[in-house]
Parts: C-alpha cells; sequence; structure tokens
C-alpha cells in the first residue's frame, strides 16, 4: 500500500509539568493512513491519542520513531497538513472571515482570491451570514463549523482531527458528523477524499466514520489492534444498524479495562 | 424604600454633611485654617476665571501623558523581548525587579540633580512610573496566550514574523491594555507628588511649565488659601476617576473580542 502518512515505532516521553516525574505517553507506535482513507484513533484517557496527532501534526518531535509523509520525514507544522483543534483555537480577535482567510493569506494568497475562497468555504460549512462575527458570538456547533471552514481553506491533502466535534451536545454532533462525512466525500468517488487522522473518545463516532479505527491502550500508549470497518459508504442509514453495533461492542471489549481503571487513576 | 429613593439617598445625606461643615467653619473664626463648600465654591470660579487651573491641569496632564508614551515604548518592546528570547528574560528580570521595589517618587532627589527643575525631573519620574507596569503586563500578556494558538497559527502556514504580528500581538493586548491603565494611574500619582517637591522653585522664579502640584505648593505656601487646596485635591481625584473611565471605555472598543 502507498501510504499518505507512516508512523514507524513512535515514541513519546516527556517530564510531567506537574509532578516533575518521567511520563512515557507513547511506546513503538507504527501505523500507515492511504491517501483516501479516514482513520480514527480511540483509547481510554491518557492513551496519548493527542500526543500522536500533535506528533503528526509536526508541534512537537518524537523521542523515538519517525513519522513519513509522502515519504518525507515531518518536522514541523505545514499547511500541507490541516489541524482541527479539540476546543476549535480559533483567533478570538478575527472574525469567522478573518479565520478562514487566515491560512490563504500566510501562504501569501492575494486578498481578493483568499476573500472569495474563504466565502466558499464559509457557505460550504453553513456560516453565510455569520462572516463579519467574532467567535465568541457563535455558538460551539458554529465554532466547530469555522474551524472545519479555516482548515478546509488551505486545501490540505490531510486533516487531523483532535477530538473536534468533543465540545458539542449530542445532537449537534451527530449533525456535524454527516457534514463531516459529506465535505470529505463519503457518498462521491474515493479519489476525492483526503487523508484524516481523527481522534475521539466516542467509540461510535469512531466506527461510523472510519475506514480502520486504531485502538490504543495506555501506560504506556501502545496499538492494542486496528479494527477494519467494513461498512459501505455512504452511510447515512448504517448509524444505528448491527453491523455498526458488533464493531463498537468489539472495540469497547477491548479498552474496557482500562478506561476503568483511568477513571480510578485520574482521581489521584 | 423604593430602588429610585435608595438610589437618590445620597442626596440629601451629602447636603447635610455640606450644611454641617459650612456651618462648623463659619462658627470657628478659623476661615485661613478650615476650608469651607463656600470657600471650594469661591476658589474654583476664581481659578476657572483667571484661567491658572485650566493651566495646572493641561500642565499636569501632558506631562503624564508624554511620560506614559516614553514608559510604553520602552516598557513593550523590553517586555515582548523578555517573553520570547529567555536570555533576555534572565539577564534582566532581576533588574527590573530590584528597580521596580524603589517607588517613583523615591527617585525625586536624584532627578532634581541630573534634570533640574524645569519640567523634566517630573517627566523622567512619570516615565519611570509608567515603564514598570508596561514591562511586567507585557511579559505577562505574552506569557498568557495559549499555545495552541501558536500551533494553530503554524499550523496553517504563518511564519514566525505572521505569528508575532497576528497572533502575539493581538494575543497579549487585553492585557497589555490592563498594564497601560494601571501605569496611566501610577503615572498621575506621581506626576504630583514629583511636582509638590519642585513646584516652589519654579513658582518663585516665574518660569517653567506650572503644573497641579506646582500650584498647590504656591497656593500652600504663598496665597495660604486652604480652600485653594481641597479644591486642587478635588480636581486630582476627578481626573484619576476620569482617565480610569476612559481606559475601561477605551479597553472595551479595542478588543471587542473580550466581551464575553
Amino acid at each position: 500500500m502507498n501510504a499518505k502518512i507512516e508512523g514507524r515505532g513512535l515514541g513519546k516521553t516527556y517530564i510531567s509539568t506537574r509532578t516533575g516525574e518521567r511520563v512515557q505517553a507513547l511506546n513503538n507506535v507504527s501505523f500507515t493512513i492511504a491517501p483516501n482513507e479516514f482513520v480514527s484513533i480511540v483509547g481510554p484517557s491518557g492513551c496519548g491519542k493527542s500526543t500522536l496527532l500533535s506528533l503528526v501534526a509536526g508541534f512537537s518531535a518524537p523521542t523515538t520513531g519517525e513519522i513519513l509523509v509522502d515519504g518525507v520525514a515531518v518536522s514541523a507544522p505545514d499547511p500541507r497538513r490541516g489541524v482541527m483543534f479539540q476546543d476549535y483555537a480559533l483567533f478570538p480577535w478575527r472574525t469567522v472571515m478573518g479565520n478562514v482567510e487566515f491560512g490563504p493569506m500566510a501562504r501569501g494568497v492575494g486578498a481578493g482570491e483568499r476573500r472569495a475562497s474563504a466565502q466558499r468555504y464559509i457557505e460550504m460549512v453553513g456560516l453565510a451570514g455569520f462572516e463579519s462575527r467574532f467567535p465568541h458570538e457563535l455558538s460551539g456547533g458554529m465554532r466547530q463549523r469555522c474551524a472545519l471552514a479555516r482548515l478546509l481553506a488551505n486545501e490540505p491533502q490531510v486533516w487531523l482531527m483532535d477530538e473536534p466535534l468533543a465540545a458539542v451536545d449530542l445532537q449537534t454532533r451527530n449533525i456535524l458528523q454527516d457534514e463531516l462525512l459529506r465535505l470529505w466525500g463519503d457518498d462521491a468517488v474515493a479519489a476525492s477524499r483526503r487523508a484524516v487522522m481523527f481522534v475521539t473518545h466516542g467509540i461510535d463516532e469512531a466506527v461510523y466514520l472510519s475506514d480502520r479505527v486504531i485502538v490504543l491502550g495506555r501506560r504506556p500508549g501502545q496499538i492494542k489492534e486496528v479494527v477494519t470497518i467494513d461498512l459501505p459508504r455512504p452511510r447515512r442509514a448504517l448509524r444505528n444498524s448491527a453491523a455498526a453495533g458488533r464493531y463498537v461492542d468489539h472495540i469497547w471489549n477491548l479498552i474496557r479495562d482500562e478506561a476503568a481503571q483511568a477513571i480510578v487513576e485520574e482521581t489521584h | 424604600m423604593t430602588s429610585a429613593q435608595r438610589q437618590w439617598l445620597p442626596v440629601p445625606v451629602f447636603a447635610a454633611i455640606l450644611i454641617v461643615w459650612e456651618s462648623g467653619v463659619r462658627h470657628s473664626g478659623q476661615l485661613t485654617l478650615y476650608p469651607s463648600p463656600a470657600g471650594v465654591a469661591a476658589a474654583a470660579l476664581r481659578t476657572l476665571g483667571d484661567g491658572s487651573l485650566l493651566a495646572a491641569t493641561s500642565g499636569s496632564l501632558y506631562r503624564v501623558l508624554l511620560g506614559f508614551v516614553i514608559g510604553a515604548l520602552l516598557g513593550i518592546p523590553l517586555g515582548l523581548l523578555m517573553a520570547l528570547w529567555q536570555p533576555v528574560n534572565r539577564a534582566m528580570s532581576p533588574i527590573i525587579d530590584s528597580l521596580r521595589s524603589i517607588a517613583p517618587i523615591a527617585w525625586i532627589p536624584m532627578a532634581l540633580l541630573w534634570l533640574g527643575i524645569r519640567g523634566n525631573a517630573a517627566l523622567f519620574i512619570v516615565a519611570y512610573a509608567a515603564f514598570f507596569p508596561f514591562v511586567l503586563n507585557t511579559v505577562e500578556a505574552v506569557r498568557q496566550i495559549d499555545r495552541k494558538l501558536i500551533n494553530a497559527a503554524s499550523a496553517l502556514g504563518a511564519g514566525r514574523m505572521l505569528i508575532l504580528r497576528s497572533v502575539i500581538m493581538p494575543g497579549a493586548f487585553p492585557i497589555i491594555l490592563t498594564g497601560a491603565r494601571i501605569s496611566l494611574a501610577f503615572a498621575w500619582g506621581s506626576i504630583i507628588a514629583a511636582e509638590l517637591a519642585m513646584g516652589i522653585k519654579v513658582t518663585a522664579g516665574g518660569s517653567a511649565a506650572v503644573g497641579l502640584g506646582q500650584l498647590m505648593v504656591s497656593t500652600l505656601y504663598i496665597r495660604r488659601d486652604v480652600n485653594g487646596l481641597v479644591l486642587y485635591m478635588i480636581v486630582i481625584g476627578l481626573i484619576s476617576w476620569l482617565i480610569d473611565a476612559l481606559m475601561r471605555r477605551l479597553q472595551r472598543t479595542l478588543t471587542p473580542w473580550r466581551q464575553q
């Protein structure tokens, strides 16, 4: 397989700022993501899934191993790898338009052209009419859409998403999942899709969205199993199907004990 | 009592205090020692009429604003350098910390010695007072910027200069403005002290820019006008209040994204 993203023997150790102890967040994690593939990372709290994403983004360097994108080692953030953050990380002093056109501006696209393309993406995510609002004037779901438009405006080949739907209510989340799939190309030809690395707590969400789900265990974070979700696309009708449910059960059985342990340890 | 009544309650109480104060001073017969409301009002009319109050107030305000701008121009860049560049921080922060514990007014004798009494000494004191809140708040402002915003900008393709210009500067701006409010309050507090300390000679010489502090000195030693002193105290308080109200207003209009 011709991988878009490849992680080779990734390990990450850091010094906890709270306790001063050495924490091994990841140990020997190897994986690949194909150019048109949607891959989710799930696992209990503290399994290092967000750490893994920030390594691929280039925000920090792995302690061991390396990440290759198109066969080239990652050393720094790159606009070809778009990132969506858990709490969106929108620039609070920029309007919706200002946020969405930031990427093209940073890449040196002229004002007229980047306005027009930003406008297109704002309309695509359903934020038309809110161009001059500031993020604090938007609901959680609208902020999420703004962050998505900001990512899309750079037309990256890789989408790195760190629990992007964690902060919205359940109904909004279901709607946004469907919109995300539509924008990714769930009902289009596979060649139009991007490589997605999607970190989430929600096992059902991971199953519903993904081609494959990487299940991580904790302390240290390592791959327990990679589950291929063999459900046809588009998936809209399969959200609550028995087949999807079986995948959810299988993955939940893999991480249940560690998830329970994580609850206890986090209270200490 | 209705809320409207409660709101107006201070008015009769204040009026009663004024009446008791006025009659108390008249009965004492010591009109040169104790100020009275009528005397203060008369002093206000007189100093407004001959323009001396306005001239002194604008003289002090001018020096405060000039010192404030100097403090900002030196303090903000130094704060940015300290926050963004560890070696600068390590070199400068012990110096800043020890200097800022010396009250600005403690510099007055040195400032008089070096810069004389023609207003430059007062300017120095005010700039010194304004400088430290700018440095400290700029350092703190940059430190408090969400790391994720910097990551987001670099993932969108921003280089170091763009991150400085479009993430660090606007991100730090609200707290720097808070620093500016403190700086201006400090500066206004110190200008009066500085002018008090150097005022008499200037007035005796009959030259140089006169400020409220200098006017107070001449009012005390030459005119012996207690009512005038109280008037200037009231003006000083009013201006403090006005400055703070203006700065709060400025904060709201300049950083609309902060209104949660």
